[in-house]
């Protein structure tokens, strides 16, 4: 039920890359981000490969989570594949009937994407595994600090999100539980067509939304009341250090980046 | 003769097939006979809530069975949806739930999803707007225009208007002042006058069940501790107690005037009650 919808798919754990600074993981996950986009052949694209294994590895999070991160995206990778296959030609043709034709360029093409957006998703999807939603707005907020420069109140958008992330199991349990109360007036939920499905929906979702702006007026009261006004001069409980573990995962990462240019260079490209 | 409402060895887990599988409720056997008004007490988490919600067939049984009637109603989804309509459930705070553009509207939803002509919606919706106390010219109104008070009598018509023929309120007076919790007492003695329908209420509050329920049933560690007429329950105060729950206050301070040695009977349960022994009491002294 709606109940099992996670969000912040923390997984517990005590190992490397949950110790690392969360500012470092957020900054070398976006660099390793950019840095798949540099890949242009198989050697490559082989480290980067090579990166999310051993990352998934060291990180301790089960085989089956990082899977299921992998779910969502499946009907992607087949579109991807598929429309690549077909519109990139070139190089060998391994088979031909009517209208379909595979080359050579068109397999590899497609492999390519594919390897690549599993290991995107691989590596981004560990950062929130091993890291805690509040850990990552923290982080968040301290990275995009030099932003003040620009009179960008990035305090102020750190705790919206916080505040944003906390209050989703509450709206969850909301959901439920006006859901119960409209089906108990017999609102039907579960038959019909997609507009009437649709229609279902505006007895949860008014009074809902009803009770998400009396709940923030509340929440903005309560935090006033106890003098809350802005990052300002605000101190933190938890401070972030980075550790040698973090330096060891920067110098991993230019390593990498390196390494893919050189491979660049020398062999061919495939795309 | 059929029950109106019975339940055999009802038993829902939360969280099933993980370790931390724990009994919501196990092996709940209730007899519910048709026009009674039945008052359920437990602390909180005792399972009060699930059981009520597996009464009108929001939440499925893992074991045992519900019969309505003597019907079961997961029998099929035909028998399902209209068990809906055929037992009422007010939940706690049933203010949230309103969402119309106005009052009518709003207590016609139940009707409407009966399926029933316009003409006996608005049949409906006016007597059970009448019934609750709302006024006519606030039909037109948007809920949400209304006070807290006015709120829940909207809510509340809003579950009548269905005319269900058992009727459940889950804590129906939380969060009102002293008048309306009177109040609102009142109209659910009423309205069980009225239509004869069966009433079940679910209370924090021992003085509410006290002043209307026919019956008691005290639901600890997910399951039937105790029931009986309120007499045979709130005589039992030591055992209520173990189980973080009490007896009226009023039922209190008389068994603390017979432990003074002042000859009070000891089964009082409502203020009225109370209130008529200490005059004839008093009364009785002056003739002295």
């Amino acid at each position: 039920m709606i109940r099992d919808i996670t969000i912040g798919q923390y997984y517990p754990g005590k190992s490397l890359l949950h110790k690392m600074d969360p500012r470092m993981k957020l900054i070398l996950t976006f660099a390793i981000i950019i840095v798949i986009f540099l890949c242009k052949n198989f050697f490559s694209l082989g480290i980067i490969a090579v990166t999310a294994v051993l990352a998934a590895i060291l990180s301790r999070v089960p085989l089956k989570m990082i899977l299921k991160s992998l779910k969502p995206i499946v009907i992607i990778l087949i579109f991807t594949a598929v429309l690549n296959i077909f519109y990139t030609q070139g190089g060998d043709t391994w088979f031909e009937w009517k209208f379909i034709k595979l080359t050579e360029k068109g397999v590899f093409t497609a492999i390519f994407t594919m390897v690549r957006i599993v290991s995107l998703v691989t590596i981004s999807s560990l950062l929130t595994y091993t890291t805690t939603p509040t850990m990552l707005t923290d982080a968040i907020e301290r990275v995009l600090s030099p932003l003040k420069i620009f009179k960008i109140k990035v305090h102020t958008l750190a705790m919206m999100m916080t505040l944003a992330l906390r209050f989703i199991p509450t709206l969850i349990e909301e959901i439920d539980r006006i859901m119960n109360a409209q089906k108990a007036r017999g609102a039907d939920l579960e038959t019909g067509g997609i507009i009437q499905r649709a229609k279902a929906l505006v007895p949860i979702f008014i009074p809902l939304m009803v009770s998400s702006f009396r709940r923030a007026y509340e929440l903005a009261f309560a935090m006033t009341c106890r003098c809350y006004t802005g990052g300002e001069g605000r101190t933190r409980m938890k401070q972030m250090k980075l550790k040698i573990i973090d330096f060891f995962a920067l110098v991993a990462c230019i390593a990498i980046t390196a390494g893919i240019i050189v491979l660049n260079h020398f062999f061919e490209a495939v795309i | 003769m059929n029950y109106a409402l019975e339940t055999i060895g009802l038993t829902h887990y939360y969280s099933k097939g993980t370790p931390q599988q724990v009994a919501a409720i196990s092996d709940v056997n209730l007899k519910i006979e048709k026009g009674e008004l039945v008052g359920i007490i437990g602390h909180t988490g005792s399972g009060k809530s699930t059981l009520i919600s597996h009464f009108n067939g929001l939440l499925k049984p893992d074991s045992g069975k519900v019969l309505v009637n003597g019907v079961d109603i997961h029998k099929d989804k035909e028998t399902l949806r209209n068990t809906r309509f055929k037992v009422g459930l007010c939940f706690q705070y049933p203010e949230y739930q309103l969402f119309e553009e106005t009052v009518y509207k709003d207590i016609a939803f139940g009707p409407k999803n009966m399926k029933l002509s316009d003409e006996e919606i608005k049949e409906r919706v006016f007597k059970a707007a009448a019934f609750v106390g709302v006024k006519k010219e606030h039909l037109n109104q948007s809920p949400f225009d209304l006070s807290g008070g006015e709120k829940r009598r909207v809510a509340i018509a809003g579950v009548m208007s269905m005319e269900p023929e058992i009727l459940i309120f889950d804590e129906p007076a939380a969060g009102l002042d002293p008048r309306g919790r009177k109040d609102l007492i009142e109209l659910i003695k009423e309205y069980r006058k009225q239509t004869g329908s069966t009433v079940i209420v679910v209370s924090h509050s021992m003085e509410d069940i006290a002043c209307m329920a026919d019956r008691v049933v005290v639901i600890n560690n997910s399951t039937v501790a105790m029931q009986g007429s309120v007499d045979e329950v709130f005589s039992r105060s030591e055992e209520l107690r173990s189980m973080g729950l009490n007896v009226p206050e009023i039922t209190e301070i008389f068994a603390k005037l017979r432990a003074k040695g002042i000859d009070v009977p000891a089964n009082v349960y409502t203020v009225e009650q109370g209130a008529e022994i200490l005059r004839r009491l008093a009364s009785g002294r002056c003739a002295e």
